[in-house]
């Protein structure tokens, strides 16, 4: 019963934990959910703790805990508090914008933040008893529970289009209820030394197990779904849209990637970066949200009169530049306005790629053009074609900073680089984004173009760029040749009152002509900076500004973030000292989460150590640290891979999902393997796994760079069978340890404990990691972790 | 039934709630609002004496919900409800002092939001004409409003895009609201070397101000930045020494 709970339990928290992102995905943004998953996940550690404090408070609670009934009971809560605590989630009014202002906020937090633990704290503590009272069978239970997960971990993927984000919740909890009657009618001999007590079925067990079922069913009955309904934040963008009158949700289409909804109203504009000298109406619109945000605009227009306002926006320069446009290739993420651009220009041939297939539909269905649902950088690898414009489109979210821990492939020099080598000789890209103060976002797309530029062979880059603006947009034009002619684009810029950033040989007097800043803040860092590289200076200028601006590359691909920790103080008095202009960052939040998590992690691994546990009982600190280092380097592996793959799949939770599963399937595979192995077994297994987590790291920007050119199904296959040689390594440290290095159950309880306190630190840890120096030093610190846990072994045989 | 829900936990979550009753102390918010414009409008550049006046005058935590009453003189924006905010004390003298107002000019207002800002320009200028698309805000603002005695204030529930046709044209216009574009048609109902003003980005973030001119068939399009953003760029801050060189 023991292992079937295991399993049936760890199904049901991965599962669960997955669905959770998606919850606070669509209710908040994905650094704010970031923030009590976290901590949440704390309950796993606690459920050690707890068992360790037991073992010096209670005589024989290993057999008051190893009776089925006990399991039973575990299993109830379990399912209890899960369900319990998404409802409470769903409705408390926790609003983090008033967090400073309302003392009741932060109780409601913290209410978040414990109740959520709950479950995982249950589904911990059935997982850490079955480690600390069969230790014999260590290698199975780690498969049950390595098993479990990787099922959960693939569950939502495949049936979340079936049941919706919130059925799909209930259901995941209410899994491991199965147990109850299953186990009564199997019964399972091989564990009976740990199973004292076979009742099961109690009266009190079964009514209760009713009334969940019964409730749970009445939450997904019409009367009932409110209570679980997941409406996306009011300060979201498709909240604010659904204020209007007459306005409504006409399709939703829900996926593992998203939920994406067409939004049918009169009142939705898109037009950013167009001019003041356009004095018609705009065509009729329409909207997709995914998340309840990310708006995607879908203009009423066929012709090209149609879409005349679009040669009006900023965007259009760059048509200007490449007279009758044969190709287009546009890439979108959101907005909408490169459609409206290809169309007035006529273009003869338009090729639209989005990473979201549900958006994919929808766009293809309104314009009737082809749309490729998949990410685009593996399209731009599989394909030969050149295109005489490329249009990149991607505006961020409705909330400024919370792009900082978003992983973005699509605007790094290396995709600039792939950008140029799909241009025609002729052809240009264009990209168009919102114009920040201070000058960060636009400073660094021209840096990553000239990166690309410099990257494709072309010696002279700034020839080859072009920058303009109004008064909260810019435009970037990266030409294939250099712009030896400017008056299309100076022109372009007089007649629709924009204003010149940075063209070949520009002068002072050329800026800051219509849309006035009291300097002309952008020109004057651009040039500074073209300066610089011209100087090769860059580095110079880079560690000087005042705010992160440096180039991305695939190798740190986050464009949204900004924050440079050195320069806080600078960065908060130049944003005129407001708090909440920091606050939303999501580096910030990565910062108080990890001070949070110490704090949490200090309590649950200390207060055992020091207070309750008695001399005889305590883990040494070799022991500790091995379990420290195997659980830090255990969970770095797996960030390392989901980061590195979200390039192939373009999607962090489709990377999520596949590398979870992988690692969970073939981790699972060694802990069954090493069942029958002896304590001679953790040290090889330790330096093989070192020796393929160094291979991985020499290897894996090359693999990963032909797994993009792969067909969707190979990708997915190599993508999977990539992790088999490490996963299945990964698998031994952890039953090993827990079978030899320790000695009682008390220790076993702690080294769960130690391991799971490392795997969120670490987790959170591994976000700053990649953020502040690059995915492959996330790999560099797992190797640290295993190397540490390598050297707590000392030369013991 | 899902308010009775929330009300449920609201109040097991915290029982205070069962016996609150707010008393509000006028003097006191009187006094913070003295101090406010004072230390935080004053300080940081407004000078326009109409502007500082009806900063003085306007009570501020009328309009913000009574759990935030207490935040109301403190010069931030505020949550009130909906994914809605009343903007930043500072940023609403701002916007209004760069209009330029006098007495008897009529202004249009997009986006009435809580109300705050209409009242704050109905204390300035003769008339004033306001929009708001979104139901709840419009029916609270204007109860607001109304309580509060403003007479010269026109609130309106639909379409602030395409303006107040009827009362145009109007000597300022100011967008409360997200655009990303200025819109056509308020352009038109702008009079001959009219202002108009919107802000810049998300009320809790950045937060510069556009003003447009009309100049016959002409526009000028200035970004005032006030104190929100201090351009302290690498080589300034070298030259205040505030960090070493590199």
């Amino acid at each position: 019963m023991m292992l079937s709970a295991v399993f049936l339990v760890s199904v049901s928290t991965l599962a669960f934990e997955v669905l959770l992102t998606r919850f606070f995905a669509i209710r908040q943004w994905n650094h704010l959910s970031f923030m009590v998953i976290s901590i949440a996940l704390f309950g796993f550690a606690a459920s050690g703790t707890f068992l360790s404090i037991l073992d010096t408070r209670k005589k024989g609670w290993q057999d008051l805990f190893s009776t089925r009934l006990s399991v039973a009971y575990i299993v109830l809560l379990y399912t209890t508090t899960a369900v319990l605590s998404f409802i409470t989630l769903n409705n408390i009014p926790l609003d983090y914008f008033r967090l400073p202002l309302e003392p009741i906020q932060s109780i409601y937090l913290l209410v978040a933040y414990i109740l959520l633990a709950l479950p995982f704290f249950f589904s911990g503590l059935i997982i850490s008893l079955a480690y600390a009272l069969v230790p014999e069978k260590t290698g199975f239970v780690y498969f049950a529970s390595m098993a479990g997960s990787a099922c959960g971990a693939a569950l939502p993927a495949s049936v979340i289009p079936v049941f919706g984000e919130e059925k799909l919740i209930i259901f995941a909890t209410l899994l491991p209820l199965m147990l109850i009657p299953a186990s009564s009618i199997i019964r399972f001999t091989r564990h009976k030394s740990a199973i004292k007590d076979q009742r099961l079925m109690t009266p009190f067990i079964v009514l209760y197990s009713l009334i969940i079922i019964g409730f749970a069913s009445f939450l997904m009955t019409k009367n009932g779904f409110f209570i679980i309904k997941v409406d996306p934040s009011p300060y979201k963008a498709l909240s604010q849209v659904l204020q209007f009158p007459k306005t409504q949700i006409e399709k939703t289409a829900i996926s593992i990637r998203g939920r994406t909804q067409k939004v049918k109203t009169a009142y939705i504009r898109f037009a950013p970066g167009l001019s003041l000298k356009y004095t018609d109406n705009l065509p009729r619109q329409s909207a997709t949200f995914r998340d309840g945000d990310n708006q995607f605009v879908l203009y009423d227009i066929r012709l090209a009169n149609e879409a005349r306002f679009a040669k009006f926006t900023l965007s259009y320069c760059g048509y200007l530049l490449v007279p009758n446009t044969k190709k287009v290739l546009l890439i979108e993420n959101d907005g909408g306005l490169a459609l409206p651009c290809a169309i007035a220009a006529d273009a003869h041939q338009v090729q639209i790629v989005v990473q979201n297939p549900q958006l994919a539909r929808i766009i293809h269905n309104h314009y009737r053009f082809p749309v490729v649902g998949y990410n685009p950088r593996s399209f731009l690898a599989r394909t030969n074609d050149r295109f005489n414009i490329i249009h990149v489109e991607n505006w961020g979210t409705s909330l400024p900073g919370s792009d900082a821990l978003n992983q973005y492939d699509l605007l790094t020099n290396n995709a600039f680089a792939e950008y140029l080598n799909h241009l025609t000789p002729g052809g240009v890209i264009i990209l168009s984004r919102k114009l920040l103060l201070p000058p960060a976002d636009s400073i660094r797309m021209w840096a990553q173009a000239y990166e690309g530029l410099k990257m494709s062979g072309i010696k002279n880059p700034p020839a080859h760029m072009a920058m303009l603006r109004n008064w909260d947009t810019y435009t970037l034009i990266v030409s294939a040749k250099p712009l030896q002619d400017t008056t299309k684009i100076k022109q372009f810029a007089t007649d629709l009152n924009f204003d010149l950033v940075f063209l070949p040989n520009i002068q002072p007097e050329m800026v800051n002509k219509y849309n006035i800043f009291d300097e002309p803040y952008h020109f004057l860092e651009i040039s500074s900076l073209s300066e610089a590289y011209a100087e090769e200076k860059e580095e110079d200028y880079f560690k000087a500004y005042l705010i992160d601006v440096r180039p991305q590359s695939d190798i740190r691909p986050f464009p949204g973030r900004f924050l440079k920790w050195p320069k806080l103080k600078a960065l908060y008095k130049s944003m005129g000292s407001r708090f909440y202009a920091l606050f939303m960052s999501g580096e910030v939040v990565v910062s108080v989460v990890f001070l949070e998590a110490l704090v949490v992690a200090v309590f649950l691994l200390f207060v055992p150590i020091f207070v309750f546990l008695r001399e005889s009982r305590k883990p040494s600190i070799s022991q500790v640290i091995y379990f420290v280092g195997v659980g830090a380097g255990f969970m770095f592996v797996e960030l390392f891979f989901i980061k590195r793959y979200v390039l192939i799949f373009g999607d962090p939770v489709i990377s999520l999902t596949v590398v979870l599963s992988a690692i969970l399937i073939f981790s699972s595979i060694g802990g069954l393997w090493v069942q029958h192995k002896k304590n001679a077994g953790i040290r090889n297994s330790l330096i093989v796994l070192i020796v393929l987590l160094l291979a991985t790291i020499f290897c894996i920007e090359w693999i990963v760079d032909h797994i993009l050119g792969f067909s969707v199904i190979w990708q997915y296959t190599s993508a999977f069978l990539l992790v088999l040689p490490v996963g299945f390594f990964m698998g031994l440290p952890f039953p090993l340890g827990m079978r030899y290095l320790l000695k009682n159950p008390a220790q076993r309880a702690y080294a769960w404990s130690v391991n799971g306190c490392a795997s969120v630190l670490t987790s959170i840890g591994a976000a700053q990691i990649a953020l502040s120096f690059g995915i492959p030093y996330i790999m560099g610190a797992a190797i640290i972790g295993y190397a540490l846990a390598l050297a707590s072994l000392g030369r013991r045989r | 039934m899902k308010k009775i829900f929330l009300i449920v936990i609201l109040i097991c979550l915290n029982p205070t709630l069962l016996f609150s009753g707010t008393l509000k102390d006028l003097s006191k918010f009187k006094k913070a609002r003295e101090e406010l414009v004072k230390n935080d409008i004053e300080n940081k550049g407004i000078k326009d004496p109409k502007v500082l006046a009806a900063m003085r005058e306007v009570q501020r935590h009328s309009f913000v919900p009574d759990e935030l009453e207490s935040a109301a003189y403190a010069d931030r924006p505020l949550p009130i409800g909906e994914g809605q905010t009343i903007s930043q004390p500072y940023v609403v003298a701002l916007m209004t002092e760069i209009l330029n107002l006098t007495n008897g000019q009529r202004v249009l207002e997009i986006g009435t939001g809580s109300g705050y800002q209409a009242a704050i320009l109905a204390n300035i200028t003769r008339e004033v004409y306001s929009i708001e698309i979104k139901q709840k805000l419009y029916k609270r603002a204007s109860k607001v409003l109304k309580s509060l005695g403003y007479k010269n204030v026109w609130t309106r529930h639909g379409d602030g895009y395409f303006g107040w046709k009827e009362a145009a044209p109007f000597d300022a216009i100011m967008i409360t609201a997200a655009v990303d574009h200025i819109p056509p048609p308020l352009i038109k109902q702008l009079k001959d070397g009219g202002r108009l003003t919107l802000p810049l980005g998300n009320p809790f973030s950045y937060q510069n101000l556009v003003l447009v001119t009309k100049h016959g068939d002409d526009y000028s399009v200035k970004q005032i930045t006030g104190v929100l953003f201090v351009p302290m760029t690498g080589v300034a801050l070298e030259r205040r020494g505030e960090i070493p060189s590199q």
